[in-house]
């Protein structure tokens, strides 16, 4: 986008094209068909304008929800001062209390099965030529471009079938299933862009296969293994569909129950759990976009580039 | 985001030999042989057993698990209400039935809407992104993303607040006389759709937003040269020459979308609901799974056909773009 900044940032004079002008029509050169190169050269006022729109409505909701957990009234309409009893009474709340904790256990589970598996997958998938590789490469894409209440529904007859009673146990299972092809996708690209011969140098050098992956490959991967661990760790503790479909009774994961709340009335605790899970997430995820560059190297987690 | 940049930001290196053209990528149709044997063919089996665990967990718990579904989904329930395998059509045919044909219609029409307005919104955000966000592309493109990223429920809940019929929403519709005190948003099929979106409009802004990003400007700049106005340009260069994305981000929106049940419960009525819904109710308190698996097979079955248009139309696109 390089060649665009002068009409980008609106600053530039116009040099270069001899033609460009900006919103406010002042700075326009003189030319021939000046009247249609206004025109096809202003900025996109409306696509501006939906963008500001987008994001208002975008935040309002969040804003909505991190406004009312410090309300003092139970309402969700009237701001009636600040407090922190919501807060309060979540520290009392047990139930949730115990929720909270199972879905933090869930996610370290889930987020340490699915790294072992999912880095040994992703390496066979990149550098093995077997017929298995391209079998494995084929069911690793189920998970993405199956809804996932199709998946949960699956997991919970799975389960019910072979007769295991649903517990967190399940549901760390289910999730760990859900969250491979995630740890694969991710670290397949940077696998593939790893240089071979340098490991191979490790073995001309005398390691053996395993020391080379161990010394030379598995620190190259580190960066995107760590941020891929925050980033399951954050999709899994906020997980509902998977959860709801293959929890026990008691204790219920964070989101299940957060869903029976909201659909018997408003509960301001809600907001207030709400809120934390927010910064929560919002923190890993920042996190996880943070930790390539915290080594020191461009690129990292490609969560924006839309594959 | 520099989206094919990855290579060479990697740790190991820069390619050994200056003199020689950029080393090619390491994928497996390099030939054997060539000097310097790779390290995968000293011993390739490493990596096959690799594959192994991974596998075998996949085909265990996925695969398995969805041929389970499949099965149930001939099967029947005993007077006591419990699932038995069988080989049985009825409940397919009961699919049939208008109750349920009726949802399943709602629900692709709601999905539908949900892509058409994730379109409309996600394109005009995605340009100015793009092709006005100069150095703060970066940053506006997380601020969507971030959010996203927040539970979903969560998310879903305080959205059914804003729309509720005392929320910001009404009131400054109201307070601006596009409303009147009836309107109501929440508990009518609107409120669904808005929910939708809500819920999954990211998938069509970053598909298309990378598109853009690829785009090469100069069209539009030849587009304005040749006197187009600002919706030809948009109509016969932009939108063309991005339409991989917009079909990468109907895929990505339709797929949770159509499946979703939650947005039909927080902001529907019961005149609203959709197939999750349907599908939830019979595993929950319905107690008949054949009847749920049936339903979930019909779901798998619609997005299944809707993928295959999907990959019929991009295949001719992506070939034409590979060379």
């Amino acid at each position: 986008m390089s060649t665009d900044t002068d009409t980008d940032t609106d600053t530039g004079t116009g040099s270069g094209t001899g033609t460009a002008t900006d919103d406010t029509g002042t700075r326009t050169r003189t030319g021939a068909p000046r009247r249609r190169r206004r025109g096809a050269e202003r900025r996109p006022r409306f696509a501006i304008a939906v963008t500001a729109l987008f994001f208002a409505l975008l935040y309002l909701p969040v804003g909505v929800v991190v406004l009312f957990s410090f309300n003092s009234q139970k309402s969700l309409t009237v701001l009636d001062g600040v407090s922190l009893r919501w807060y309060e009474a979540l520290l009392h709340d047990e139930v949730l209390l115990d929720s909270l904790g199972m879905s933090l256990r869930v996610s370290l589970v889930a987020m340490a099965g699915s790294l072992v598996l999912g880095v040994a997958l992703a390496l066979g998938l990149v550098r093995s030529r077997s017929r298995l590789g391209s079998f494995a490469g084929l069911i690793m894409l189920v998970p993405l471009i199956t809804p996932e209440i199709v998946t949960g529904v699956a997991a919970m007859l799975l389960f019910k079938g072979l007769g295991i009673t649903l517990s967190t146990t399940t549901v760390m299972l289910a999730e760990i299933t859900f969250s491979i092809s995630y740890v694969t996708v991710i670290l397949r690209s940077r696998i593939a862009a790893l240089n071979p011969e340098v490991e191979e140098a490790a073995m001309d050098l005398g390691a053996t296969r395993g020391q080379a992956l161990r010394l030379v490959t598995l620190p190259a991967l580190l960066p995107s293994i760590l941020a891929s661990a925050v980033l399951i760790f954050a999709l899994v503790f906020d997980d509902f569909v998977l959860a709801y479909f293959t929890t026990g009774v008691d204790p219920q994961p964070l989101s299940v129950r957060i869903y029976s709340a909201i659909r018997f009335g408003v509960q301001p605790t809600i907001n207030a759990v709400g809120t934390l899970m927010l910064v929560g997430s919002i923190g890993l995820i920042v996190l996880a976009l943070a930790i390539p560059r915290l080594f020191g190297r461009k690129g990292g987690l490609d969560l924006l580039s839309g594959k | 985001m520099a989206t094919r940049s990855n290579r060479t930001g990697t740790a190991l290196g820069p390619p050994q030999d200056p003199a020689a053209p950029k080393t090619p990528a390491p994928d497996r149709k390099r030939p054997e042989g060539t000097p310097g044997t790779t390290a995968r063919t000293r011993q390739p089996r490493l990596w096959t057993w690799l594959l192994l665990p991974g596998t075998l967990w996949m085909t265990g718990f996925l695969v398995a698990s969805l041929l389970l579904v499949a099965t149930l989904a001939l099967g029947t329930t005993d007077p006591l209400g419990n699932p038995r395998f069988g080989l049985n059509f009825a409940n397919l045919t009961a699919l049939a039935d208008p109750a349920y044909s009726t949802v399943l219609l709602r629900s692709l029409g709601y999905a539908l809407i949900t892509c058409l307005i994730s379109l409309a919104v996600a394109y005009p955000v995605a340009y100015a992104i793009a092709l006005r966000g100069g150095r703060f592309k970066n940053l506006l493109i997380a601020a969507i993303v971030v959010p996203f990223f927040a539970n979903y429920l969560v998310r879903m809940y305080g959205w059914s607040v804003v729309l509720s019929d005392d929320g910001p929403l009404l009131r400054a519709l109201r307070a601006i006389g596009l409303a009147d005190g009836d309107t109501k948003i929440l508990q009518t099929g609107v409120g669904v759709v808005a929910g939708l979106v809500y819920g999954f409009v990211v998938f069509m802004i970053i598909p298309l937003y990378a598109a853009m990003e690829r785009m090469d400007t100069s069209l539009i700049e030849a587009g304005r040269d040749l006197y187009g106005g600002p919706l030809r340009t948009f109509l016969f260069v932009t939108v063309p020459a991005t339409r991989q994305g917009a079909a990468a981000g109907c895929v990505l929106v339709f797929l949770p979308a159509m499946g979703d049940f939650v947005s039909a419960q927080l902001m529907g009525g019961p005149d609203q609901i959709m197939i999750g819904n349907l599908i939830q109710d019979k595993f929950f308190q319905g107690q008949n799974w054949p009847l749920g698996s049936a339903l979930t097979m019909l779901l798998m079955a619609v997005l299944f056909l809707g993928m295959l248009g999907y990959l019929r139309r991009t295949r001719k696109d992506e070939a034409e773009a590979a060379r």
